[in-house]
C-alpha cells in the first residue's frame, strides 16, 4: 500500500465549535487522524463526543473552523459549494440512522436513485441480490421493515461504488437481528467493493469487525486502534 | 461494456405524485382548464371575429367616415368636397355682397337720390329762376324797389304762361343726368366700400372659426357616396303602436354594405331585410312583417350592416340599443315610399388611405375644415360629422372586444399567479416534510439544481396539461360558447375561426412562466438551506426565539390563536385569494345593482318626463312655436365638446327659464359673468370643484368657451351646464325669444310632428340599461357562480394545506384522546374565524378597488354612471364567499376524521 493510500483520508488539526460568547460548544478541538484506502474504520464515542459532527465534516455537508481534511490529497476547505457537491457526488455515499427513503419510489428506484450520481454505477440487479432484497424489489417503502428499508438506504448509498461509505448510526434504530443482518452487509460490502467505510456508532461490540478503531471524547482522538485480530460480523455479541 | 446512464429515478415520482395527490391535481388542472378555456376562446372568438370585421370592411366598403348635410348637396358642391380643397369664403363672401349690392343698389339709391335731387333741385331752381327774371327787369330799367315789387306777380305770370315749367323741366333734365352720375359712383363707391369693411371683420371671425389660415393643412381628396336615410318609426308586433325607431337606407352595392346571414336582401317594395340583433331581441324572423312608417314590409333577410356592429342609434349614445332600435334596407322604391324625413348623409372614402390612425386623424380634421368651407360657399350646413375613428357603432363592438380580451387575460394572470402560490405553498410543505430525504440527496450529492428541477416539474407539469386541455376546449366548446355571446350582443357577420398564436402564447406560455418563476422563486429560496439543515429538519430561516405571549384565555382560544399564528403565511394567500374573489364579486354583484339603482332613479333625476327638442323655435311661416299648456317650459340647449385624452365627450349646455319649476337651481338666476352651474355627473367624472373652470369646445368650429363652476346640480343624470336662458342666448348668438324646446311633464299634442326633432323620455335614459342588462345580466350572473367556485377551489387546496401541515398535531390530539368536534373546534374554528375576517375585509376591497375601475372604466365611455353597490350587494359577496367556504368545510372535516393516529407516532424523532 502506497503512502498516499495509507493516508487517503487524513484528519489534521480539526476544530469545529456551535454557538458565540457563553453559549459557546466546541465540538471538535484539534482532531488528528487518517484512514487508510479500503479500510473499515468505526468511530466510537459516547453522546457530544463530536463524533456525527466529524462525519458531517468529512462528508462535505459541515465545515470546520479549522484544521483540514484531504481526502486523496484534495483538501475539502479548499472546495467551493458546487464543487463539494461534486465531490460527494463522486466520491461519497451515506448511509443514517433514519433511512429516508423516497416513500413514492419502490425499492429499485430508490437504489437507482443513488445510481443515477454515478458514471460506473454497481449492477443494480446484482447489488439487489447481494442486499438480498431483489423479491422485494418492487415494494414501496413502507411495504418494509426496519431493517429492509436500512439495506435499500445502503443500497442508495453503494450503488454508485462510492470511495468512502459514511455511515451514521445504521444500526441505531434496528434490534439486534436487524443490526448484525445490517454490519455482515457492511461487511461484504466492503470486502466486495473495497470501499473505505466510517461508521459512527455507539455499539462498542461494533469496532471488533473494523480494520481501525477511533475512540473519541471532548471533541479528541482518545485511542486510535488498528484492529490486527478483527472477527467477522456474524461474530459480533453485544 | 458501457453501461447505458440511467435517468433521473426521481422523475418517477412525479406520475406517483399526482396519482397520489389525483384530488388536488384535479381540482387545480380543473380550474387552469376552465379558465385557460374560457379565456382561449374568447381569444380565438375575438381573432377570429376581428378577422372576420376587418374581411367585412373591406368586402363591404365600409366608409372612412360620413356627415349629414341639412340639404341635398348638388352635383358641384359634391366634385369640390371631393377635391378636398378649402372653398375661398373671401371670394365667396364678396360675390355674394357684390352681387347683393348689384342687385339692391340702384333701386335704393334711386328712391333715395330722387327724393333728395328733386328737394334740392326745386329750391335751387326757384332761387336760380328768380335771380334771372329779377335781371331782365332790371335790365328793362326798373328799379331795385319796383323790381321787388313786380317779382311776385312775374313769377305767377312765368308759371301761368307755362315758361317756368318749359325753363324748369330744361334745368332738371340738365341737373339730374350730372348729379346723378356722380352721385351714384360715389355712393356705390361707399356702399361697397363698406361691405368690403364688413367682409373682412366677417372673414376675420370665419378664419378664426374654420381655421382658414392654417399653415398645416393639406387638401384631403376623397370620393363621396350618397348614403341617405330616413329614421322611421317602427311596429314589429303589427299592434298599431311604435316599439321604436328604424333607420331606413336604401339598398346599394357602392358603401357600408351589409351581410346577409339569414334570407335575402330585399328585392321589391314591401321587402326589408332588418338587422339580425334587432330581429332576435324583438323575436322576429325572416318571413314575418313589420310596419315602418306605418307600411307594412316582409322581413326578407336577416342582416349585419358593415356600419352598425353595434346599434347606436346616436353616437353619444352611451351604449348601443339593439331592442329599440333597427337598421334595415329596402330596396329604392321602398326608400321612396316612406314618408319620414330624408337626412342626407354621404360617406367618404380617402383616395388615399391612411397608414395609421394618427394620420388618419389628420386627414379627417383637414377633410373637415375643407368640408366646412365648401357647405358654407353652398349655402349649405353639416347637421352631422363622423369620421370612422370616431364611430362608435363601428369601433365599440371591435374594442369591446379588445377589452373583453385585456380583462380575460388579466384574470388568468391573476388566476394563475393565485394557483402558482398554492402550488408553492404546497409544495414548500412538502419539502418541509421531506426535509431528511432531501438532506440525504443532497449529501450523496444531488445538486440543488436537480432538486428545484424535481419539485417545479409538478406545478409546471399541471400547468403545460391544463394549458393543453384548455387550449383545446377554447378552440372547441368555449369559442363557441363566447361567439354565441358576442352575436348576443353585437351585429356581427358571419365568421371563420382562426388559428391565433397569441391567444396559445397568452394561455400557455404566459402561464407556463408565471408558474415557472413563482415557483422557481419559492423553491429555490426553500432549497437554498444546507444539506445539514434538511437533514436536522431545520428549516426556519428566523426561529421564533419565544412564544407570542397570549392573554389569559381558556385553553381552547389560546390553542387556536397558536394555530393561527403558525400559519399566517397561508392564511395570507388565504386572504389574498378572496380578496381577488371580492374583487370580481363586486363587479359581479355591482354592475347588476349600478344599473337597477341607475334605472330606479332616472325618473328622479329626469328634469321632466319629456323634453321636447324643436327642429326650429319657429315654424315654416315664421310663428313661434308656442304650446297651450301652461305648465311647460321652454329651455335652450346646444352641444359642445370637452376634449380628453382618450375621447372628446359631449356636453349638453342648458339655458333655463327663470324660476324654473324643473331644472330648480337656487343660484342660477344670480350667477356672474361666465359662471355656470354642473352636473353632479360632470363634477364627478371629470373631478371639476366649485370654484374651478371648465373648458368647452364647439364641435366643428375653433371656438371655445371657458365657465367658472358656481356650484353643482344633483338632479341630472347627463354631464351637462346650466345657466339661465337670457346669458345662453347672449353666449351662443340665440336670438331674442329663441328657444330650443320644451320640458314638460305632460305630453305636448298642440306641437305639430313636423316641428319636433327629438322627445327624450325616461326610456331614452333607460335604455342603455336594458341594453347592458340584456348583453350581460346573464354573464354577471355566470361570473357570480365562476366567483363561488373559484373561491372554494382556493378554499380547499388552502385549507388542506393548513390540515396536512398540521397532521401531526392532529394525529396527536387524537392519541391524547381529544375528539374529532374537539380538533375541528380547534382547528377548523381558527381557520373559520380568519377566513371570516378575510371575507370581511375583502368585501370591503374590493368595492373600493372595482369603484376605481368602474370610474376608469367609465372614463372612456360618454356619460357617466355612479357605481352603486346595496347594502343587500355587500351581503350577497360576503355570503357567496362563506357558502363556498362551508361547503369546503365539511370535506375539512371528513379529512380531519381521516388522519390516522399513527401519524404523529410515525413521525414522531
Amino acid at each position: 500500500m502506497s503512502e498516499q493510500e495509507k493516508k487517503f483520508l487524513e484528519i489534521v488539526d480539526l476544530e469545529k465549535s456551535f454557538g458565540c460568547g457563553e453559549t459557546k460548544q466546541d465540538v471538535l478541538r484539534g482532531m488528528n487522524f487518517s484512514v487508510a484506502k479500503g479500510e473499515f474504520c468505526v468511530l466510537l464515542g459516547p453522546s457530544g463526543s463530536g463524533k456525527s459532527t466529524l462525519l458531517n465534516i468529512i462528508g462535505g455537508i459541515d465545515g470546520a473552523d479549522s484544521g483540514y481534511i484531504s481526502i486523496n490529497g484534495d483538501k475539502l476547505e479548499e472546495l467551493g459549494e458546487k464543487k463539494l457537491t461534486q465531490y460527494r457526488r463522486k466520491h461519497l455515499g451515506y448511509v443514517f440512522q433514519q433511512y429516508n427513503l423516497i416513500g413514492n419510489l419502490n425499492v429499485k428506484e430508490n437504489i437507482e436513485v443513488g445510481a443515477y450520481l454515478s458514471d460506473n454505477p454497481l449492477d443494480i440487479d446484482e447489488l439487489l441480490n447481494t442486499l438480498g432484497l431483489y423479491k422485494h424489489r418492487h415494494k414501496l417503502p413502507n411495504q418494509l421493515s426496519g431493517g429492509q428499508q436500512q439495506r435499500v438506504s445502503i443500497g442508495r448509498a453503494i450503488v454508485k461504488n462510492p470511495d468512502i461509505l459514511l455511515c451514521d448510526e445504521p444500526t441505531g434504530a434496528l434490534d439486534y437481528a436487524t443490526s448484525k443482518e445490517i454490519l455482515k452487509l457492511i461487511e461484504e460490502i466492503n470486502q466486495k467493493y473495497k470501499n473505505t467505510i466510517i461508521m459512527v456508532t455507539h455499539n462498542e461490540a461494533i469496532k471488533d469487525m473494523a480494520d481501525h478503531v477511533i475512540k473519541l471524547r471532548d471533541g479528541k482522538v482518545r485511542k486510535s486502534i488498528i484492529n490486527t485480530e478483527k472477527i467477522s460480523a456474524a461474530e459480533l455479541e453485544w | 461494456m458501457t453501461k447505458q446512464k440511467i435517468k433521473n429515478p426521481l422523475r418517477k415520482r412525479i406520475p406517483r405524485e399526482l396519482r397520489g395527490e389525483w384530488r388536488k391535481y384535479l381540482v387545480v388542472a380543473l380550474f387552469m382548464i376552465l379558465t385557460v378555456g374560457f379565456v382561449s376562446g374568447m381569444y380565438v372568438a375575438n381573432g377570429s371575429m376581428m378577422t372576420a370585421l376587418s374581411q367585412s370592411a373591406e368586402k363591404n366598403n365600409l366608409e372612412d367616415g360620413h356627415f349629414v348635410l341639412k340639404k341635398r348637396a348638388d352635383n358641384s358642391l359634391i366634385s369640390e368636397i371631393e377635391n378636398g380643397e378649402k372653398a375661398d369664403i373671401k371670394a365667396f363672401y364678396t360675390d355674394k355682397a357684390k352681387s347683393e349690392l348689384d342687385e339692391k343698389f340702384p333701386d335704393e339709391f334711386d328712391v333715395e337720390f330722387n327724393e333728395k335731387f328733386n328737394a334740392e333741385f326745386a329750391e335751387k331752381f326757384n332761387t336760380t329762376f328768380e335771380e334771372q327774371l329779377k335781371s331782365a327787369l332790371l335790365a328793362q330799367g326798373l328799379d331795385e324797389n319796383s323790381v321787388s315789387a313786380m317779382l311776385p306777380a312775374a313769377i305767377e305770370q312765368a308759371k301761368a304762361s307755362g315758361n317756368y315749367q318749359t325753363a324748369y323741366d330744361s334745368a332738371y333734365k340738365d341737373a339730374y343726368k350730372s348729379a346723378y352720375d356722380e352721385a351714384y359712383k360715389t355712393a356705390y363707391d361707399e356702399a361697397w366700400d363698406k361691405i368690403l369693411d364688413e367682409i373682412d371683420e366677417e372673414y376675420s371671425d370665419a378664419e378664426e372659426k374654420y381655421e382658414l389660415n392654417d399653415p398645416d393643412f393639406r387638401a384631403v381628396p376623397v370620393n363621396i357616396y350618397e348614403n341617405f336615410f330616413r329614421n322611421a318609426d317602427e311596429d314589429n308586433d303589427l299592434d298599431g303602436k311604435t316599439d321604436g325607431s328604424v333607420r331606413v337606407y336604401a339598398k346599394t352595392n357602392e358603401i357600408n354594405t351589409a351581410s346577409v346571414l339569414d334570407g335575402r336582401f330585399p328585392e321589391t317594395e314591401n321587402e326589408v331585410a332588418i338587422d339580425r340583433m334587432h330581429a332576435d331581441n324583438v323575436g322576429v324572423k325572416v318571413g314575418d312583417k313589420i310596419k315602418i312608417d306605418e307600411k307594412e314590409f316582409e322581413i326578407t333577410g336577416l342582416i349585419a350592416y358593415v356600419n352598425y356592429s353595434t346599434l347606436h342609434e346616436k353616437n353619444t349614445d352611451f351604449m348601443f340599443d339593439a331592442i329599440k332600435f333597427n337598421a334595415a334596407m329596402v330596396t329604392s322604391e321602398g326608400f321612396e315610399s316612406l314618408s319620414a324625413p330624408v337626412h342626407y348623409g354621404y360617406a367618404w372614402k380617402y383616395e388615399t388611405a391612411p397608414s395609421d390612425e394618427k394620420e388618419e386623424k389628420k386627414l379627417s380634421d383637414n377633410f373637415m375644415k375643407a368640408l366646412l368651407t365648401q357647405t358654407v360657399v353652398s349655402d349649405n350646413e353639416i347637421s352631422d360629422y363622423l369620421p370612422i375613428y370616431a364611430n362608435n357603432a363601428v369601433n365599440f363592438a371591435p374594442d369591446d372586444l379588445s377589452s373583453d380580451e385585456t380583462m380575460g387575460g388579466t384574470i388568468l394572470n391573476i388566476l394563475i399567479v393565485i394557483i402558482a402560490f398554492i402550488f408553492a405553498v404546497t409544495i414548500s410543505n412538502t419539502i418541509t416534510k421531506e426535509s431528511k430525504t432531501i438532506g440525504t440527496l443532497r449529501a450523496s450529492g444531488y445538486t440543488r439544481g436537480e432538486l428545484i428541477r424535481h419539485y417545479l416539474a409538478t406545478p409546471v407539469i399541471v400547468t403545460l396539461i391544463a394549458a393543453a386541455i384548455g387550449n383545446i376546449l377554447g378552440y372547441t366548446v368555449f369559442k363557441n360558447a363566447v361567439v354565441s355571446m358576442y352575436y348576443n350582443s353585437y351585429s356581427l357577420p358571419t365568421y371563420e375561426t382562426v388559428w391565433n398564436p397569441t391567444a396559445f402564447l397568452k394561455t400557455t406560455l404566459v402561464p407556463f412562466v408565471i408558474m415557472f418563476v413563482v415557483n422557481l422563486l419559492v423553491i429555490t429560496q426553500k432549497l437554498s438551506h444546507t444539506p445539514l439543515e434538511f437533514l436536522r429538519c431545520n428549516l426556519k430561516k428566523n426561529k421564533r426565539k419565544k412564544a407570542v405571549r397570549l392573554p389569559k384565555w381558556n385553553f381552547f382560544s389560546r390553542f387556536r390563536m397558536r394555530v393561527i399564528l403558525q400559519n399566517i403565511p397561508n392564511y395570507a394567500i388565504l386572504f389574498f385569494g378572496v380578496f381577488f374573489v371580492s374583487v370580481m364579486l363586486a363587479l359581479a354583484v355591482g354592475m347588476t345593482d349600478t344599473l337597477s339603482h341607475y334605472k330606479s332613479s332616472a325618473k328622479d333625476l329626469m328634469f321632466a318626463d319629456y323634453q321636447y327638442v324643436l327642429n326650429s323655435y319657429e315654424d315654416e311661416e315664421g310663428n313661434v312655436i308656442e304650446t297651450s299648456d301652461g305648465s311647460a317650459e321652454k329651455f335652450a340647449l346646444t352641444s359642445l365638446q370637452r376634449k380628453g385624452k382618450n375621447m372628446d365627450e359631449d356636453i349638453s349646455v342648458y339655458g333655463i327659464s327663470e324660476n324654473s319649476d324643473y331644472v330648480n337651481i337656487g343660484g342660477l338666476d344670480d350667477l356672474g359673468e361666465n359662471e355656470v352651474y354642473i352636473s353632479d355627473s360632470f363634477a364627478e367624472k371629470y373631478n371639476v370643484k366649485v370654484g374651478g373652470t371648465v373648458t368647452l369646445e364647439e364641435k366643428y368650429e375653433n371656438q371655445k368657451y371657458e365657465f367658472k363652476v358656481a356650484g353643482t346640480y344633483d338632479k341630472s343624470l347627463n354631464i351637462s351646464v346650466f345657466m339661465p336662458i337670457e346669458k345662453f342666448r347672449g353666449t351662443f348668438d340665440f336670438e331674442d325669444g329663441e328657444f330650443t324646446g320644451y320640458l314638460s311633464n305632460t305630453e305636448l299634442s298642440d306641437i305639430s310632428k313636423d316641428d319636433i326633432a327629438t322627445v327624450i323620455t325616461e326610456h331614452d335614459i333607460t335604455k342603455m340599461c336594458d341594453q347592458l342588462d340584456h348583453s350581460m345580466g346573464a354573464m354577471m350572473k355566470y361570473f357570480q357562480i365562476l366567483c363561488i367556485a373559484l373561491s372554494a377551489v382556493l378554499v380547499y387546496l388552502l385549507t388542506k394545506i393548513i390540515i396536512e401541515k398540521n397532521e401531526n398535531a392532529i394525529s396527536m390530539t387524537k392519541i391524547l384522546g381529544y375528539e374529532n368536534g374537539e380538533i375541528s373546534r380547534l382547528y377548523l374554528l381558527s381557520t373559520s374565524i380568519m377566513f371570516v375576517i378575510s371575507d370581511i375585509i375583502a368585501v370591503f376591497l374590493g368595492k373600493i378597488i372595482i369603484k376605481f375601475v368602474w370610474s376608469a372604466m367609465m372614463a372612456d365611455y360618454s356619460g357617466w354612471i355612479v357605481f352603486t353597490a346595496s347594502p343587500l350587494g355587500y351581503v350577497k359577496m360576503f355570503l357567496f364567499v362563506l357558502i363556498s367556504y362551508l361547503v369546503v368545510l365539511c370535506f375539512d372535516f371528513r379529512r380531519i376524521k381521516k388522519i390516522p393516529l399513527n401519524v404523529a407516532l410515525k413521525n414522531a424523532e
